[in-house]
C-alpha cells in the first residue's frame, strides 16, 4: 500500500484502488493542496487522537490518508470479551459524501459479518450521512457487538442459532473469538 | 435649572426653618445620592445631612462644583440609566465602602475625577461605538483564551461535513446549520435530506447565508474564517478564471501560445484580487472587521506585486503587458524629448 516516491505527502487515493468512485475532475488540485475529502480524514485523525471512542482505536496505515487501520477490543460481558478485532476503512475520495468502505480483517462469529469481513450496518450504506464520522462509525460496530442485529444478518444461520439457542451461539462465538481475536 | 439656584439660596438666608422644611420635602433631589449614602455610611442623619449641604454650597468652588454636579445629577434622572452611569454608580459605592471615614473634599474630588474620566470616556464611545465595540471583541477573541467555552464554541460553531468552523453557514429548515457549500454538495450527492437529522431540506433554502450566525462566527474565529477565505480564493482562481476580460488586446503580433498563458495568469490574478475586493466591499458595506479589510488590503497589494513581478520577471519579449509598459515609457520619452526640443 506505500506509494512508490510518495514519501510524506498525502496523495489522493488512486481510484482503481476503490472501484466505484471516479477520481473528480479537480484531481490534479490535490497536488498542491490537499483536498476536502483529505482535509476532513486529517481532522477526524486528530479528533480520534484527542478522545477515541471507548475500546477503539484507528488510523492511517501507511502514508495514505485513505486507507486506515482500525482496532476494536470485544467489549467486557459479551462472547467477544477480550478479543482484538482488526478492521480496514477505505475512504472514498468524494468522502464524506459517500460512505467509507468498512471491512472485518480478523474472523469473527457474528450474524451481521459475513464471511469475507462485509459488514451490514445501515450507515454504511443507505443512511449514511456526511455528519457521520470515524468515530461514531467505530461505535456503531462496537453497539453491534453488545447488542448484534439478527433481523437484518448477512450470515441468516448464525441470526437463527441467535434467536432459537442463545446459549449455544454465545459458545460458538467465544470460541471464534479464542481463536482468531487473541 | 441655573436660575432656581439663586432663589434657594435666597430662601435659605431667609429663615432657616422654612428652607429646612422645603429642603426636607425634596431632599431627593436636592441632595446626590451619592452623597447621602456616605454620609448614611457616616452614620448621618437627616438634619445634619442638610446642614452638611449648606456647608458644602456656601464654600464657592464647591459649590459651584456642587451645582453642576447636581445639574447633572437632574439630567440623568430624566433619562434612562446607561450601563455607564450605571457602572459610575457601583464605582462610587465602591470609594465611599473603602472611605469610611466620610473626606468630603476628596470624596467630591474623587468624584469629579471619576465623572470627568467617565465623561470622556463615554463621549469616545458615542462616537465611535459600533466599530470601537467589534474592534474590542475581536481583539478579545482573537488570543482565544480569553473565553473558557471557547473550544465548546468551536465544537457549537463547527460544521458536520467539513468538520470545520462553518464558512458562510446555511441553516436548513430543521434548524442545522452548515457551510452552504458543504449543505449544498451534501444536498447533490447524498439527497435532499439534512445530514444531521435525515429531514427533507426544502427546496433552495439551503442557498441562503444565515447571517447573524455569520457575523457571530467572524467575529468570534477571524483567524479561521481568513484561513478559509484564502483557501477558497486559491482554489477558485486556481480551478474556474473569471469570465471578465481586462482590455488586453494589443497581443496580436505576439507569439500565441505564451500570449495566452500569460493572459490566463493575469486573468486569475485578477480575478482572485476581484473576489477579494468584492468580499472587502462586502464587509465594508456591513460595517464589520476593519481587521479583515486590512488584510484583504495586504493580499491584493501582494498579489499586485506579484503580477508586476511576474510581468517583469518573464522574458521582455514575450511578455506582453512587460512590452506594453515599455512601450508605453518609449513615448514617454519620446514626449518628453520633443517638449525639451521645442524649447
Amino acid at each position: 500500500m506505500m506509494t512508490p516516491g510518495g514519501s510524506g505527502r498525502l496523495r489522493p487515493l488512486p481510484t482503481a484502488m476503490y472501484a466505484g468512485y471516479s477520481g473528480t475532475a479537480s484531481s490534479w488540485v490535490a497536488k498542491t493542496s490537499v483536498s476536502a475529502s483529505g482535509k476532513r480524514i486529517q481532522r477526524e485523525m486528530a479528533e480520534l487522537n484527542v478522545n477515541p471512542p471507548p475500546d477503539c482505536s484507528a488510523g492511517p496505515k501507511g502514508d495514505n490518508l485513505y486507507h486506515w487501520i482500525a482496532t476494536i477490543i470485544g467489549p467486557l460481558g459479551t462472547s467477544y470479551e477480550g478479543g482484538i478485532f482488526f478492521l480496514d476503512i477505505i475512504f472514498p475520495s468524494d468522502y464524506p459524501f459517500k460512505p467509507p468502505k468498512v471491512v472485518f480483517k480478523t474472523r469473527i462469529y457474528h450474524c451481521n459479518v459475513d464471511t469475507a469481513g462485509n459488514l451490514s450496518v445501515e450507515i454504511l450504506r443507505d443512511s449514511w450521512s456526511p455528519a457521520l464520522t470515524i468515530t461514531k462509525v467505530l461505535q456503531a460496530i462496537r453497539s453491534i457487538f453488545l447488542k448484534p442485529e439478527p433481523y437484518s444478518p448477512t450470515l441468516p444461520v448464525i441470526a437463527r442459532l441467535y434467536l432459537s439457542d442463545r446459549e449455544k451461539h454465545d459458545e460458538v462465538a467465544k470460541e471464534w473469538t479464542l481463536r482468531f481475536a487473541k | 435649572m441655573v436660575s432656581e439656584t439663586p432663589s434657594r439660596f435666597m430662601n435659605r438666608s431667609g429663615d432657616a426653618s422654612i428652607a429646612r422644611e422645603k429642603n426636607g420635602e425634596n431632599a431627593e433631589i436636592f441632595i446626590s445620592p451619592r452623597f447621602k449614602s456616605a454620609a448614611a455610611l457616616a452614620g448621618w442623619d437627616e438634619e445634619d445631612l442638610i446642614i452638611a449641604s449648606f456647608v458644602v454650597e456656601d464654600t464657592p468652588e464647591r459649590s459651584s462644583s456642587k451645582r453642576r454636579r447636581r445639574s447633572n445629577l437632574l439630567f440623568k434622572s430624566s433619562t434612562p440609566p446607561s450601563s455607564g452611569s450605571l457602572r459610575r454608580k457601583q464605582r462610587v459605592q465602591q470609594s465611599s465602602i473603602r472611605l469610611p471615614v466620610v473626606d468630603l473634599d476628596k470624596v467630591i474630588r474623587h468624584e469629579e475625577e471619576r465623572s470627568a474620566e467617565k465623561k470622556k470616556k463615554k463621549r469616545e464611545i458615542e462616537e465611535k461605538r459600533i466599530g470601537n465595540d467589534e474592534k474590542k471583541l475581536s481583539e478579545q477573541n482573537s488570543d482565544s483564551v480569553v473565553l473558557p467555552c471557547i473550544d465548546k464554541l468551536r465544537d457549537e460553531l463547527s460544521c458536520a461535513i467539513c468538520l470545520e468552523i462553518c464558512f458562510e453557514p446555511s441553516t436548513t429548515t430543521c434548524g442545522h446549520s452548515f457551510c452552504k457549500k458543504c449543505l449544498r454538495s451534501a444536498a447533490d450527492k447524498c439527497g435532499r435530506k439534512c445530514p444531521k437529522c435525515r429531514q427533507l431540506i426544502g427546496n433552495g433554502r439551503y442557498c441562503t447565508v444565515n447571517t447573524v450566525l455569520w457575523n457571530t462566527i467572524q467575529l468570534l474565529f477571524p483567524k479561521e474564517v481568513e484561513a478559509q477565505r484564502a483557501a477558497s480564493v486559491n482554489l477558485k482562481g486556481k480551478e474556474t478564471p473569471s469570465p471578465r476580460n481586462p482590455p488586453n488586446q494589443r497581443l496580436r503580433s505576439r507569439n500565441r501560445e505564451t500570449a495566452a498563458f500569460e493572459d490566463r495568469v493575469q486573468r486569475e490574478d485578477l480575478s482572485r484580487l476581484l473576489v477579494s475586493e468584492e468580499r472587502s466591499e462586502r464587509r465594508r458595506r456591513g460595517g464589520s472587521m476593519r481587521l479583515d479589510q486590512d488584510r484583504d488590503a495586504a493580499l491584493a497589494l501582494r498579489l499586485q506585486r506579484q503580477e508586476f513581478a511576474s510581468a517583469f520577471g518573464a522574458t521582455t519579449a514575450t511578455s506582453s503587458s512587460s512590452a506594453s509598459n515599455l512601450s508605453l515609457a518609449r513615448a514617454n520619452l519620446r514626449a518628453m524629448a520633443s517638449r525639451a526640443v521645442r524649447r
